[in-house]
C-alpha cells in the first residue's frame, strides 16, 4: 500500500498539529467549518423520528455487506458487464493508477475532468494522470479551489474547510488573470465560468462512487453543486473508481444508507444531486459516456475482513466524526497526512499503510467517544483506537522512552516493596512533574489528582 | 389536492424551489424538462434520459422549469427505487433543490454547476398529446 500517500511524512503529527495551532485564520475558519457540519447534522438527526432504528438497520447492511463481499462484488461485476461496462479489480494503487492511465491512452484523451472522490486522492491518481502528460481538472468547488493552490484536502466531505473567501477570491483570481471580488456569489460565478468549457471538452470523466447496487450494476454518486452529474454526462469515457467495500446488495438496502449520509455530512435530507448510473450511454441517448469502466479498488481494504478491525470497512465517509472530535477541530485535516483525516483517518490509515507509517495517528484523540456516538453506522471509532495503541505496544513500534517508563513501573508493581515505594514516591512525583522532565507537557494541560499528606495504609 | 401532490410541492418550496400547480404562460420561453418521478417527502425531482431529453437537458440550463405530472409523484426514495429495479435508465438523477456549494466558508450559494433556479410546475391529469412547455 501507498504508505507515502496516505501517512504524514515520518508520523510526525505533533510538528503538523503545531503548526495548524499557530495559525489563529486557520483556526477560526475550521471551528466555524466544523461547527456548521456538526448542529446541522444534530439538526437533521433531531427531525428524524427513527433515527436509532435507521442506524441499527445501515450497520447491520453494511455488516452483512462486508461478510458476503466476494458473492455482491461477482453480482456486481456481472451486471456492469451484461450493460457493456468494464469491471476492473486492482490489489494495489499503482495497478489502479496504470489501468486508468492506459484507458486514458486508449481513448487518446487529453483532458480529464474529476469529480471529488476520496480514493482517488488515495492513490494519487492526478499525479500518475499528469505524469502521463494528461491535464486533469477538479471540478467539485472545494477541490477546484485546492487544486489551483497546490494543497490537500482538509477534510473527508468539505476538502476546502480552512479556506476563507479571501483565499478563494486570491486563487479564482489568478485562474482568471484578473480579480474577483470575494463575495460568495462572485466567487461561485468565477468557478462556474472557468469550469465550463471543461465539462465540454474533457475527454474522460473520472469519479468516486459513494455506493454502488450490486443487485442493478448501478454506482451512486452524491454531490450538491450537480459537478459529477456533467462529469459523467459530456466526457466520451467514465472511469469511477469503487473502493471495495462500498457495495450494497440491493437498491432497497440502498434507501436507509443514501438518507443517513446526508444527514450526517451536511445535514440534508438528501443530497442535492443523488444520481445512480447504470451502464453506459444506450442505443437512442443524446449524452451519456460511450464507454464505462469501473476500478474496484482494493489497496489494502480486503485484508481487514476477519480481523477486529473490520468494522472500519463499514465507514460511509460521511465526515460526522471530523466535526465532533476535539483533535481534528484544533489540528485540521492536515496533520494527520494529506488524505484521510479525524477519527476514521487516524483509524483507516495505519490500517491501510502499515501502524510503521502512521505511529502517532492511535494517539491523535482523546478517547472521548464523541467520533462513535456520531458515525451512522455506528463504527467504535475510539475503542479501535485504543486497539491500535495496543498494537502499536505489542509490535514495539511506540517510543523506546514510553516502553522503559512503562517496563520499569510494571516491574516496581510487580513486588509489594515496589508498590510501596511508588506510592511513597507520588506525592513528589506529581510535583516534580509540573516543575520539569519530561512529564511537563503533559502535566501543563491537566489537572493532577491530590495526594493525601498520609498514606491509607500507614493509618492506624 | 390529493395528499401526494401537497406533500412534494411543500417538500419542494422547502428545498428552494419554486412551485406551481398548471402550467403558466410566462414559463414559455425557459428551458423545459419533463420529470420521470417526483418524491413527496424530499421535494425532489426525478430524471431519466429519453428519446427527447439528455442528461444535459437538466444539468446546463441556469433557470429550468421542471414539469411533474401529478400522476408520477412518489411517496419518497423506496418506492422509487421498487418503481424502477426491474429496468433500471442509464441514469436516474434525483434532484433536491437547485445545485449548490457551501465548499467556501460552509456558506451555502446555489447555481455552482447546475440550475440556479428551479421552477416546478406540477400537472394534473393532461391528455398525453395537450402537454404544455415542450419547447425543448
Amino acid at each position: 500500500v501507498s504508505a507515502e500517500r496516505l501517512a504524514q511524512q515520518a508520523g510526525r503529527f505533533r510538528d503538523a498539529a503545531k503548526r495548524s495551532l499557530a495559525d489563529g485564520h486557520r483556526q477560526a475558519a475550521i471551528d466555524t467549518g466544523t461547527e456548521r457540519l456538526r448542529t446541522g447534522r444534530l439538526h437533521a438527526w433531531s427531525a428524524l423520528d427513527d433515527a436509532q432504528a435507521l442506524r441499527h438497520r445501515a450497520r447491520a447492511i453494511r455488516t452483512r455487506t462486508i461478510d458476503e463481499l466476494d458473492l455482491h462484488l461477482g453480482t456486481f461485476t456481472r451486471a456492469v458487464e451484461e450493460l457493456g461496462g468494464h469491471v476492473r479489480v486492482c490489489g494495489t494503487a499503482a495497478d489502479a493508477c496504470a489501468y486508468v492511465t492506459d484507458v486514458c491512452r486508449r481513448a487518446d484523451a487529453r483532458l480529464v475532468a474529476k469529480s471529488k472522490s476520496m480514493a482517488t486522492e488515495e492513490i494519487g491518481l492526478n499525479g500518475a494522470l499528469e505524469a502521463a502528460g494528461l491535464r486533469v481538472v477538479e471540478t467539485d468547488l472545494g477541490e477546484y479551489l485546492i487544486q489551483l493552490g497546490g494543497g490537500h484536502p482538509e477534510h473527508i466531505v468539505a476538502p476546502a474547510i480552512d479556506l476563507t473567501r479571501a483565499d478563494a477570491a486570491a486563487a479564482l483570481s489568478a485562474a482568471e488573470q484578473r480579480p474577483v471580488e470575494p463575495e460568495l456569489d462572485e466567487l461561485m460565478l468565477a468557478a462556474r465560468r472557468q469550469l465550463r468549457d471543461v465539462f465540454k471538452t474533457a475527454d474522460v470523466g473520472v469519479t468516486g462512487a459513494n455506493f454502488a447496487v450490486a443487485e442493478t450494476g448501478s454506482i451512486c454518486l452524491v454531490t450538491n453543486e450537480g459537478n459529477a452529474d456533467l462529469v459523467t454526462a459530456l466526457p466520451r469515457v467514465h472511469v469511477v473508481i469503487l473502493g471495495l467495500e462500498r457495495l450494497v446488495p440491493t437498491l432497497a438496502e440502498l434507501t436507509p444508507l443514501l438518507r443517513l449520509l446526508a444527514r450526517s455530512g451536511t445535514g440534508q435530507p438528501l443530497t442535492t444531486y443523488t444520481t445512480l448510473l447504470t451502464g453506459p450511454r444506450r442505443a437512442g441517448e443524446r449524452d451519456g459516456p460511450e464507454e464505462l469502466h469501473v476500478v474496484v479498488l482494493d489497496n489494502g481494504r480486503s485484508q481487514l475482513r476477519g480481523t477486529r478491525y473490520r468494522e472500519m470497512l463499514n465507514c460511509i465517509r460521511c465526515g460526522a466524526c471530523l466535526n465532533v472530535c476535539p483533535v481534528y477541530r484544533k489540528t485540521g485535516g492536515a496533520a494527520y497526512g494529506p488524505v484521510y483525516s479525524g477519527p476514521m483517518g487516524a483509524v483507516l490509515v495505519p490500517l491501510l499503510t502499515g501502524l510503521e507509517h502512521a505511529p502517532s495517528l492511535p494517539h491523535a484523540s482523546s478517547l472521548c467517544g464523541a467520533c462513535t456516538e456520531a458515525c451512522p453506522v455506528g463504527i467504535p471509532l475510539h475503542e479501535l483506537l485504543l486497539d491500535l495503541r495496543r498494537d502499536l505496544v505489542e509490535q514495539r513500534i511506540g517510543s523506546p522512552l514510553e516502553r522503559l517508563v512503562l517496563s520499569l513501573w510494571s516491574y516496581a508493581w510487580s513486588t509489594p516493596r515496589g508498590y510501596r515505594l511508588s506510592t511513597r514516591l507520588a506525592r513528589l512525583g506529581v510535583r516534580l512533574a509540573t516543575v520539569a522532565g519530561p512529564g511537563r507537557t503533559w502535566a501543563a494541560a491537566r489537572t493532577l489528582p491530590r495526594f493525601a499528606r498520609t498514606r491509607f495504609r500507614d493509618r492506624r | 389536492l390529493s395528499a401526494l401532490v401537497h406533500d412534494f410541492l411543500a417538500s419542494a418550496e422547502a428545498a428552494g424551489c419554486t412551485t406551481q400547480l398548471g402550467a403558466g404562460v410566462e414559463l414559455r420561453d425557459l428551458p423545459t424538462v419533463r420529470a420521470a418521478f417526483a418524491l413527496a417527502d424530499t421535494g425532489s425531482v426525478v430524471f431519466a434520459p429519453a428519446p427527447e431529453q439528455g442528461r444535459a437537458d437538466w444539468l446546463d440550463a441556469e433557470t429550468l422549469v421542471v414539469l411533474v405530472p401529478a400522476d408520477r409523484i412518489l411517496p419518497g426514495l423506496d418506492e422509487l427505487f421498487a418503481a424502477v429495479r426491474e429496468r433500471m435508465p442509464s441514469a436516474l438523477a434525483i434532484v433536491t433543490g437547485p445545485s449548490r456549494t457551501a465548499d467556501i466558508e460552509q456558506t451555502l450559494v446555489v447555481g455552482v454547476h447546475g440550475p440556479r433556479e428551479l421552477h416546478v410546475v406540477v400537472l394534473e391529469d393532461e391528455p398525453p398529446n395537450h402537454r404544455v412547455g415542450s419547447t425543448s
